[in-house]
């Protein structure tokens, strides 16, 4: 019956270290269940319990290491990376909407030179803020595999709900054209509508370079 | 027995391939790679259940539990067709992968002899 014991004290173990691990019992019945399995096997040749405990070290690994990683795993979730994309694009429009608040209103020089040197370069501000779009995808792909497919979904069509906003607005003229001088050209109008059509293509394909790396 | 580092990133792919021949529960699939492997690949085995339960979050395995005429009952696993897609491209590209190895290392440049 050392073996019992053994057994009862790695789960304790085990238990302990795994702290609120949401899926605390699942997880122990998985290790309990291979002990049980592991117990049958080597029954008969060992006896004392340094053997038990060293072969359950040596075949299992230590309660710690097998806790850390489990905890590892709760590193990355759907929820947090869904939160996490949602307020990432919800910076970008706050930080873009403060510029161009302060630049309407102050005369600060800084604010001018800022506003200046991002408005020479709406290509490439528009390629970068794309590329924010395949990382969403990706890191969705590669962390949640064929599931993250709705998540993906999910926390695009969500994130993407200021875009929408913001186009109608400017479209409809309902934020005057003149807060974003000079950068509001037909031309440049055209391919911010443009990049918004583009932008769930680039998730998607994102999603597919990921989920490639998730195995 | 191979350095543990050299498995590591491959346990995910040697696990689906042994589901897609047949369901196993986790201590089968560990007893099975070691059969398979003449005991040279041997994963530390408390590694093997998160690396289970990451498959099954990703949807390319499932889990049922079976009862056993002794014994508690099991809790197996199975491959999804999700599963089974990703096993296909992940072993053409390991495939790819040894043949690129095999061809730098049998040139004629890299024989210790």
């Amino acid at each position: 019956m050392i073996h019992l014991n053994v057994k009862a004290s790695y789960l304790q173990k085990l238990e302990k270290e795994l702290k609120k691990h949401p899926q605390k019992r699942d997880i122990l019945q998985d290790y309990d269940s291979h002990l049980s399995e592991l117990v049958q096997e080597k029954i008969e040749e060992i006896k004392t319990t340094d053997e038990w405990e060293r072969i359950f070290a040596e075949r299992i690994g230590h309660p710690k290491e097998v806790a850390m990683l489990w905890q590892e795993e709760l590193s990355v979730t759907p929820s947090k990376t869904f939160y996490l994309f949602l307020l990432l694009n919800a910076a970008f429009f706050v930080g873009g909407s403060i510029l161009t608040f302060v630049h309407f209103q102050s005369q600060y020089a800084w604010v001018r030179h800022t506003w200046a040197a991002l408005t020479s370069i709406p290509l490439l501000i528009m390629a970068i803020y794309l590329g924010f779009w395949a990382l969403l995808g990706y890191e969705i792909g590669k962390s949640f595999g064929a599931r993250g497919r709705s998540l993906m979904k999910k926390t695009f069509a969500i994130s993407v709900i200021p875009n929408f906003g913001l186009m109608l607005l400017v479209l409809f003229r309902v934020v005057p054209h003149e807060w974003f001088d000079p950068l509001l050209t037909e031309t440049f109008i055209t391919l911010c509508v443009g990049a918004f059509f583009l932008m769930y293509p680039v998730c998607y394909a994102g999603y597919k370079w990921g989920k490639k790396k998730s195995v | 027995m191979f350095n543990r580092e050299l498995l590591k990133g491959s346990t995910s792919l040697v696990v689906l391939q042994l589901l897609a021949e047949r369901d196993m529960y986790g201590y089968e699939l560990v007893k099975e790679l070691e059969k398979r492997s003449d005991q040279h690949l041997q994963v530390k085995e408390g590694t093997l259940y998160p690396a289970l339960h990451k498959l099954e979050k990703q949807e390319y395995i499932e889990c049922y539990w079976q009862e056993q005429e002794k014994g508690p009952a099991r809790k197996y696993y199975r491959i999804t067709d999700e599963g089974v897609q990703m096993l296909k491209e992940k072993t053409e590209e390991w495939q790819q992968f040894v043949q690129v190895i095999n061809k730098v290392m049998g040139s004629p440049e890299h024989d210790p002899s």
